[in-house]
């Protein structure tokens, strides 16, 4: 079928609700959803997890699974219901006219097809046009995506790719037939913050070049006020507000969307002054939905027998707003423009002694070429390089850095899982870099423990709750008798802010956040001092990152507990910590305090990664940069600085000097040091990345 | 008394089998009743197919409990003139008083009752296939779990040593282990000793790595074990007549008949290979998790971390496995009864009757068609069950 001329909306959704079939009930996924896309317009769906975002966009490609239909309303593709059309027609229409592009990369490439071919497949298969031709465009798309050397991408196969080179392959193919609507769910998430960067500013050029109309799902602020001309926000299967960016953000007309901008770390938030407020309560359960609004258990403005009355709450238009509408009985009576209720602001902790010490700490793997017959070409993997650092009693360091940084080697050779290959880590003037794990006694393994990135992995799924943290306790002796290490194991789940009767649920009865508490409980059993928080909050919804990040801070000040945050995100670490160390490939590229690392002048890395990170709010310019390409893989690092490969100031060093040798540390301020060859001079030339806007 | 019609014979066989059919009525009412609170069994019976599977093994089950209730005479007892009768023949005039008036399912080449003999194989078929299986996956799992924790050398010996089992001719091993010569060398008695001590290293650890923080605990726990589970090991391979006899007669418990000791080792030595494999992946798999990793930073012990972190999670895959083991272990029983290998040639199990019955199966073809069917069924019944468990438990 040619692809008919239409100059109306692209896809139109109304009313829209789909359903799941369980054994047991019927559970709405989405209800009454309305949404318009127009020719060139590039839509954001916003939304925690299991609000109905992905369902949303499954129910656009009418691929659904065997369990979900559409029970109502009507999703409407160039003027055209999909619910009438036939297989074919479908078949036609997916792939030649809507394209999707899903967030884990690997997963849509065939892995045993080389990237050409299954380019090469899109045009033959929906436009019958011969091998040359294809190919041809194949290339020409390849281009497109700003890969180098297109033709040898065009001749490998996926695993041969990075994630980064991976997702633009997928967006080539999704591009390839020139589809008049793209469905991106989440297609960064996957990706280092960098890479997403670079990909993020890829879609939108192209956008604009092909006039492709975009759905973009993503449960980040910051990336749909990049990519996105209008926004909708979901919250549990409903679109709560929808309007343009602009209104959405400056002037919202949703106690929800409101809520979530409050529980995400903008800049200016600060964890003793301002802190970030959590939206109490849980997400409900689809099939656990109160009656009346949705949100209305969980509102600020909740009004007993107007929020809860059975009765389903339409979308109000805005008026004076370009199609801004707002699923709330009381958007006009509230004070949108009332400044924030400031919680108890509290003391700042003062950073005590030294309680830990690093000094040149190294770790080399030997990988060997081949796991058998590999006994003589032993590569070296240098995952440390040179680290140095101290850290003090209730103190945030926050370590920040992109995969294959090193900072989770750093965090095992700390806890024991590997030793130092040489320096030295010294806790309480004690070395403890060639103790493994098993030979170190009782006190010094409780007194360093971990909480995990992923929630859904960090308890043992066959186990109770309170089973686990008795169990810590357990190994870290403390309690003479069961008796007395369940009292403690309820005090623990007190101290996280549990009710007691979690004690006997199993994780799976748990949600991510509430297992993310058990496992800070966990680490906490032994009255740890220091702390390694690998990416805690990462994987957790925003509106439950706030109360994580909250429930750790007042754990800290109260224990005086050391923090190691480890985070690519670099929003919550500006909000959190007190020091900050940025590495890249082993090496750490600078270290200082928050406010000296967030101010120039910068190493060149973290300039690019401040750029990178993206900011829900419209206040904000940010400088543009843009790193090229991937990061460097840590087998084979380049030459000299391990940054010159993606530096954009490598030219204003004399005499190649960044690919000869490693810069030394330099020392600029008071505990400020940076590893760059650049001069004083222009380094005092740097502008500050962020820019705040006056109001 | 007048020959049975084939209404009637299958009639008499439902009435026989009244115990059994009580047992399950009561079994699934009681299991349907309460199904929402039982977890994955609760959840079997939500599947058609996994219904009809675990109706078919607890029938067995049942039967080869109640198997003195149900059998219409003494298996071994011969009857003359009753000799290769078809089905439902009246008992011959020099039957005694007091008898079941019908060979139910004919009579075999030594005039004894089909049916009888089919229901009580039930018994050592049941009791040999789980047992066998069981003691494969203490072998596997013993094995297999370090294999895959550790990985490095000892994964690569461990995982080339079961290659070689596997890769052997499982018949040839059989034959060999059954030849006169061998036995007298005591090859299967010291392989019964070397298997069967994994069940007892398996129990220790278990125990020792949960407990060790509280000694007292642990001490009896380990105890229990170790005197129970030794004084068994130490009976099971304690032998007169082979080269590993030193126990006194006293202390010995009791002797295994050689020839399903003979047929206990071989079943667990071809079958541990492959539960070590599967262990083995599902081993490689979980310990990227993070509460595996959380059990290291809180220095637990490498075998604490692999019983109690890793096992319980890979129990799904395990149980699946479990059952169809069963199902496999069977038919390779009736494989080395028919080969005439390992039970003694009286044994009522279903391999050995249905080898019996072989030889005159064009002419008189009942004595093996019982047990074949009652063994086919059993196997399909255990394919089923573990298909039901595979599907319910992917479910939500």
């Amino acid at each position: 079928m040619s692809k008919l001329d239409y100059d109306g909306p692209i896809l139109e959704i109304d009313k829209l609700s789909i359903s799941f079939f369980t054994r047991l009930r019927e559970i709405p996924a989405v209800m009454d959803f309305s949404v318009t896309v127009r020719p060139g317009e590039a839509m954001g769906l916003v939304g925690e997890s299991g609000c109905g975002k992905s369902t949303v966009a499954l129910g656009v490609m009418q691929d659904l699974g065997v369990n979900g239909r559409i029970v109502g309303g009507t999703i409407k593709f160039k003027g055209r219901d999909l619910a009438e059309m036939s297989d074919e027609e479908l078949r036609d229409v997916r792939g030649n006219e809507i394209a999707m592009i899903y967030q884990e990369p690997m997963a849509s490439l065939n892995p045993a097809m080389r990237i050409g071919k299954q380019l090469m497949e899109v045009p033959m298969i929906h436009e019958g046009v011969g091998e040359k031709e294809a190919y041809d465009r194949a290339l020409e798309v390849v281009t497109d995506v700003k890969l180098p050397d297109p033709a040898r991408i065009l001749n490998s196969f996926p695993h041969q790719l990075s994630g980064g080179q991976q997702q633009r392959i997928v967006i080539a193919m999704a591009l390839m037939s020139k589809p008049s609507l793209l469905i991106l769910d989440e297609p960064t998430t996957a990706l280092d913050v960098t890479v997403e960067a670079a990909v993020v500013e890829l879609v939108k050029d192209l956008g604009e070049k092909y006039g492709t109309s975009m759905l973009f799902i993503s449960h980040n602020l910051g990336l749909v006020l990049e990519t996105c001309d209008r926004i909708s926000v979901m919250y549990s299967g409903e679109a709560v507000e929808t309007g343009s960016i602009g209104d959405v953000f400056d002037k919202m007309q949703h106690p929800y969307t409101q809520a979530l901008f409050r529980s995400i770390p903008l800049p200016g938030a600060d964890k003793n002054a301002r802190p970030l407020v959590a939206i109490p309560g849980n997400f409900p359960l689809p099939h656990e939905r109160p009656p009346g609004c949705n949100f209305g258990p969980r509102c600020d403005y909740f009004e007993d027998g107007l929020c809860n009355e059975n009765k389903a709450i339409p979308m109000y238009p805005v008026e004076g707003d370009d199609r801004h509408d707002t699923r709330c009985l009381k958007f006009q009576e509230i004070d949108w423009n009332a400044p924030m209720e400031v919680s108890d602001s509290k003391e700042k902790a003062e950073p005590g002694q030294v309680v830990l010490k690093m000094d040149n700490l190294k770790k080399y793997y030997e990988v060997a070429a081949s796991a058998l017959f590999g006994g003589k070409n032993k590569k070296v993997v240098k995952a440390n390089e040179t680290l140095s650092f101290e850290a003090r009693e209730s103190e945030t360091l926050a370590i920040v850095g992109e995969s294959g940084c090193g900072k989770s080697t750093f965090a095992k050779v700390l806890m024991g899982l590997e030793t130092a290959t040489d320096g030295q880590i010294l806790l309480d003037n004690n070395s403890i870099q060639d103790i493994p794990i098993e030979s170190r006694d009782t006190k010094t393994i409780s007194n360093v423990q971990m909480v995990f990135q992923n929630p859904f992995d960090t308890l043992n799924p066959s186990m109770t709750v309170g089973r686990q943290i008795i169990r810590a306790l357990e190994i870290f002796g403390v309690g003479d008798t069961e008796e007395a290490r369940k009292q403690r194991m309820l005090e623990l789940l007190d101290l996280v802010k549990l009710p007691r009767e979690f004690a006997g649920r199993m994780p799976r009865q748990l949600s991510g956040g509430q297992k993310q508490r058990v496992g800070i409980a966990r680490a906490f059993a032994g009255d740890a001092r220091i702390v390694v928080a690998d990416e805690p909050v990462s994987a957790l919804d925003v509106s439950v990152q706030a109360a994580v990040t909250d429930l750790l801070m007042e754990i800290q000040r109260e224990n005086k507990t050391t923090l190691l945050f480890i985070s690519h995100d670099l929003s919550i670490v500006r909000y959190l910590s007190d020091r900050v160390m940025v590495m890249y490939l082993g090496h750490v590229v600078e270290l200082g305090s928050t406010d000296q690392v967030f101010a120039p002048p910068y190493h060149p890395y973290t300039e690019a990664l401040l750029s990178a990170v993206p900011i829900a709010d419209t206040k904000v310019e940010k400088q543009h940069i843009v790193l090229e390409g991937d990061i460097p893989s840590a087998m084979n690092p380049p030459s000299g600085c391990p940054f010159q490969t993606r530096c954009r100031w490598k030219s204003e060093v004399p005499g190649g000097l960044c690919e000869k040798e490693v810069p030394p540390v330099r020392v600029l301020d008071a505990g400020h040091q940076v590893k760059c060859h650049l001069s004083d001079e222009i380094l005092d030339r740097m502008e500050p990345v962020i820019k705040v806007a006056a109001e | 008394m007048d020959p049975l019609s084939w209404g009637e014979i299958l009639v008499q066989i439902f009435i026989r089998f009244t115990p059994v059919w009580i047992a399950l009525l009561t079994l699934f009412v009681v299991s349907i009743f309460y199904k929402r609170k039982l977890g994955l069994y609760g959840k079997l019976f939500d599947s058609p197919i996994g219904m009809v599977g675990f109706a078919l093994v607890m029938f067995w089950v049942f039967t080869a409990i109640f198997a003195d209730l149900i059998m219409t005479h003494d298996p071994l007892f011969q009857v003359s003139g009753m000799k290769n009768k078809v089905p439902g023949t009246p008992m011959s005039s020099t039957a005694e008083e007091g008898m079941f008036t019908h060979y139910l399912l004919g009579g075999d080449n030594l005039a004894r009752d089909v049916f009888s003999r089919m229901v009580l194989g039930s018994r050592v078929v049941l009791l040999i296939a789980p047992l066998a299986t069981l003691f494969a996956f203490m072998v596997g799992i013993t094995l297999g779990l370090p294999a895959g924790y550790y990985g490095g050398t000892l994964d690569t010996v461990l995982s080339f040593l079961a290659n070689l089992v596997l890769a052997f001719p499982v018949i040839l091993l059989f034959y060999l282990l059954v030849t006169p010569e061998i036995v007298l060398t005591g090859l299967p008695t010291f392989m019964a000793m070397f298997l069967f001590v994994f069940p007892l290293v398996f129990l220790v650890i278990l125990f020792n790595s949960r407990y060790f923080t509280q000694t007292t605990k642990r001490n009896v726990l380990v105890a229990t074990v170790l005197i129970v589970g030794g004084s068994l090991y130490l009976s099971t391979i304690s032998q007169p007549g082979t080269p590993v006899n030193f126990l006194p007669p006293g202390l010995d418990m009791f002797n295994i008949e050689s020839g399903i000791l003979i047929v206990f080792v071989s079943v667990v030595f071809v079958n541990s290979p492959t539960v070590f494999r599967i262990v083995r992946g599902l081993v490689l798999d979980i310990k990227t998790r993070d509460y595996v990793a959380a059990g290291q930073t809180r220095g637990e012990g490498p075998w604490y971390i692999m019983l109690w972190e890793i096992l319980p999670n890979a129990r799904g895959p395990l149980i699946v496995d479990f059952c169809l083991r069963i199902g496999y272990t069977t038919i390779l029983l009736g494989t080395l009864g028919f080969f005439g290998l390992g039970l003694s040639s009286e044994s009522p199990d279903w391999g050995s009757t249905i080898n019996a019955g072989r030889r005159l199966l064009s002419v008189f073809p009942h004595p093996a068609i019982a047990p074949a069917l009652a063994l086919m069924s059993l196997v399909l019944g255990l394919n089923l069950l573990a298909d039901g468990l595979r599907e319910e438990s992917l479910k939500d």
